[in-house]
């Protein structure tokens, strides 16, 4: 029955979803064709405009990867609204599975979501910061007049001046990057998880105010985001007083070290709010259910 | 909307009587609830119910009165518990902002197995409210469903096939998926009937749900909800926005594939259109059980259709 049940959540959102990769998809298109438009060789005017198209292009796929990341907390909270609060409320609530089994479900799937949607992000990244890497290379290639014929040297210089700069990064940081990557993708993980817990919880919330369940599942989301605002506050007090100790005391500090306990008990704050908004949500549907 | 405990009933609840009711005494007492004390029918007890002397299930109280005798019946060879089917106990239903006003009323009531019952009454009289206590829609303020001796849970919902009065398929979706998600979720779907039956009205499977009429989505609604083999089908105003020409289709689909282990509660205005279908009706007034009572007993008894007594009990 569970596997039916994501069978059915992921039909819902494979649509919302296609449409923001496309979008995704256009703009990196859009940003790599301007890319190998510069050329040096052009006069001046026409270099302007090519590095003008560049940063159009540019905020365009910035704000193209802003609108897919609204867009997909939008669908995954619009979805969520529509099946379990509006008429369709009727057929979720009715199914023989457990409440609790239909919120994991939609929760899961929709992490998965949003997680696949970070993934796209990352591979068009990569794509440009390819295309962008290759062009220059091959401007290098064109401009040595058949001093270079071919671009592995190039890249070798390329590589090793960016892993002296990681290394510099690292002394930084006072951690290994590879430990720092993986730092940072389970923090992420679990705020998205958090944060896709909250909304979800804000929606249910909503439904408290029976006449305006829409308003009331946002004004609910700008209550919570307060509170966190305020325990993020709570948080960064570690990072100052570090801060402060470094200025005082001559203590020094790595860049990890100083953040690392504000971004911990940041993480700790977010994942206790969302606990208690599962608990919310699951009482709200289990409970309070009152559908029109 | 009154905001204080202004049930007309209130005064006259007496839960620990267990009278059915009286179908050998002229029912009138109905729309004598302002002098207050004649208002005797709250409590329905199986162990009076069988006055009908139709294949309604026994169920025989113990002398205590707390326990029913569990005896296995049996419809067309199969076996089927005696625990009553549906049962509600003292049930109430308050809802946030309506002050003490409470849409159901301590309801007591059981529904046995094999009978086709209207729930009739009023606008605003609970019937909805009551409908989606037992499909688990809504959380009692006190009391309690039980369907086969359970609360409305994942097990309940499985045998109780509800069509509610709301368009609440999605409409994105096609027929014929919609019919592939009722047979992914329910056991008891069947696939071959659902799609005879539409095949029947000629609705292309293949349209969206969107792109189909109100008339058409309720007529696809109510054949995913035939098609299943439940134990309780419950119909909250089936035949509401449908043309008449529908109408007479839906109750036969009602009756054609109408399993006679089964029950059905149908919730309706629309009693002439049903009421030859019916055996048996339960009158509901401000949140209260006014008369539950066999359809040949308000004929034989008051020499009255059930449309004409309705209209009566509930002259405005």
């Amino acid at each position: 029955m569970l596997g039916k049940l994501f069978k059915y959540e992921w039909k819902g959102l494979r649509f919302p979803m296609l449409i923001m990769l496309i979008v995704l998809a256009g703009t990196t298109v859009l940003t790599c064709s301007v890319i190998v438009t510069i050329n040096p060789k052009f006069d001046e005017t026409l270099t302007w405009y090519s590095v003008m198209a560049l940063m159009l292009s540019i905020f365009l796929y910035y704000f193209g990867i802003i609108g897919c990341s609204l867009g997909v907390m939008l669908t995954i909270a619009i979805r969520f609204y529509k099946t379990c609060y509006t008429d369709q409320g009727y057929l979720t609530h009715t199914l023989p599975v457990s409440t609790q089994k239909i919120l994991n479900v939609k929760l899961i799937s929709s992490v998965a979501a949003i997680l696949f949607l970070i993934l796209a992000v990352a591979v068009s990244l990569l794509v440009i910061a390819n295309v962008g890497v290759n062009h220059i290379l091959s401007i290098a290639i064109a401009e040595s007049n058949g001093y270079l014929t071919d671009t592995a040297d190039l890249r070798r210089l390329f590589f090793q001046e960016l892993s002296s700069a990681l290394s510099e990064f690292e002394t930084e940081l006072g951690i290994s990057l590879g430990t720092y990557i993986v730092y940072l993708v389970v923090y992420f993980i679990i705020a998205i998880i958090a944060n896709t817990v909250t909304i979800l919880g804000c929606v249910s919330l909503g439904q408290l105010y029976t006449k305006h369940r829409i308003i009331g599942a946002i004004a609910a989301y700008f209550v919570v985001q307060f509170i966190l605002k305020i325990l993020g506050y709570i948080a960064s007090i570690p990072m100052y007083s570090k801060l402060m100790r470094a200025d005082m005391y001559y203590e020094e500090y790595t860049a990890f070290g100083l953040m690392s306990p504000t971004m911990d008990l940041a993480l700790f704050f977010s994942v206790v709010v969302a606990v208690i908004m599962y608990f919310i949500n699951l009482h709200m549907l289990t409970k309070k259910l009152n559908l029109e | 909307m009154n905001n204080n405990n202004e049930n007309p009933m209130a005064a006259q609840q007496d839960n620990s009587a267990s009278v059915y009711p009286q179908q050998n005494s002229n029912p009138v007492p109905l729309t004598q609830q302002e002098g207050g004390s004649a208002y005797p029918q709250q409590t329905v007890s199986p162990s009076s119910y069988p006055q009908q002397e139709s294949s309604a299930p026994l169920y025989t109280q113990k002398e205590s009165g707390s326990a029913y005798t569990q005896q296995d019946q049996m419809y067309g060879g199969e076996s089927v518990s005696a625990i009553p089917l549906l049962q509600l106990n003292d049930l109430c239903k308050r809802y946030p902002g309506m002050g003490s006003y409470m849409s159901v009323f301590h309801m007591n009531l059981i529904i046995p197995r094999g009978r086709i019952i209207g729930l009739l009454g009023p606008n605003g009289c609970g019937k909805s409210t009551l409908i989606k206590m037992i499909n688990g829609l809504l959380t009692p303020t006190c009391g309690n469903v039980l369907i086969n001796g359970l609360n409305p849970c994942a097990a309940t919902k499985k045998v109780i096939s509800y069509l509610p009065e709301r368009t609440y398929l999605d409409n994105s979706m096609k027929v014929s998926q919609m019919v592939g998600y009722f047979a992914d979720f329910y056991e008891d779907f069947s696939t071959e009937k659902a799609f005879q039956m539409l095949g029947a009205l000629g609705i292309n499977t293949e349209a969206r749900l969107k792109t189909l009429s109100k008339g058409t989505k309720e007529k696809v609604q109510l054949i995913l909800v035939m098609s299943r083999h439940a134990d309780l089908y419950i119909l909250d105003e089936p035949i509401a926005g449908v043309d008449p020409a529908a109408r007479d289709y839906i109750l036969r689909t009602i009756i054609t594939n109408y399993n006679p282990g089964s029950t059905i509660l149908l919730s309706t205005h629309l009693i002439s259109d049903i009421e030859n279908i019916l055996d048996d009706v339960i009158f509901m007034k401000n949140g209260s059980l006014m008369l539950y009572t066999s359809v040949d007993a308000i004929r034989s008894q008051m020499g009255k259709s059930v449309d004409t007594y309705f209209r009566e009990v509930y002259a405005c």
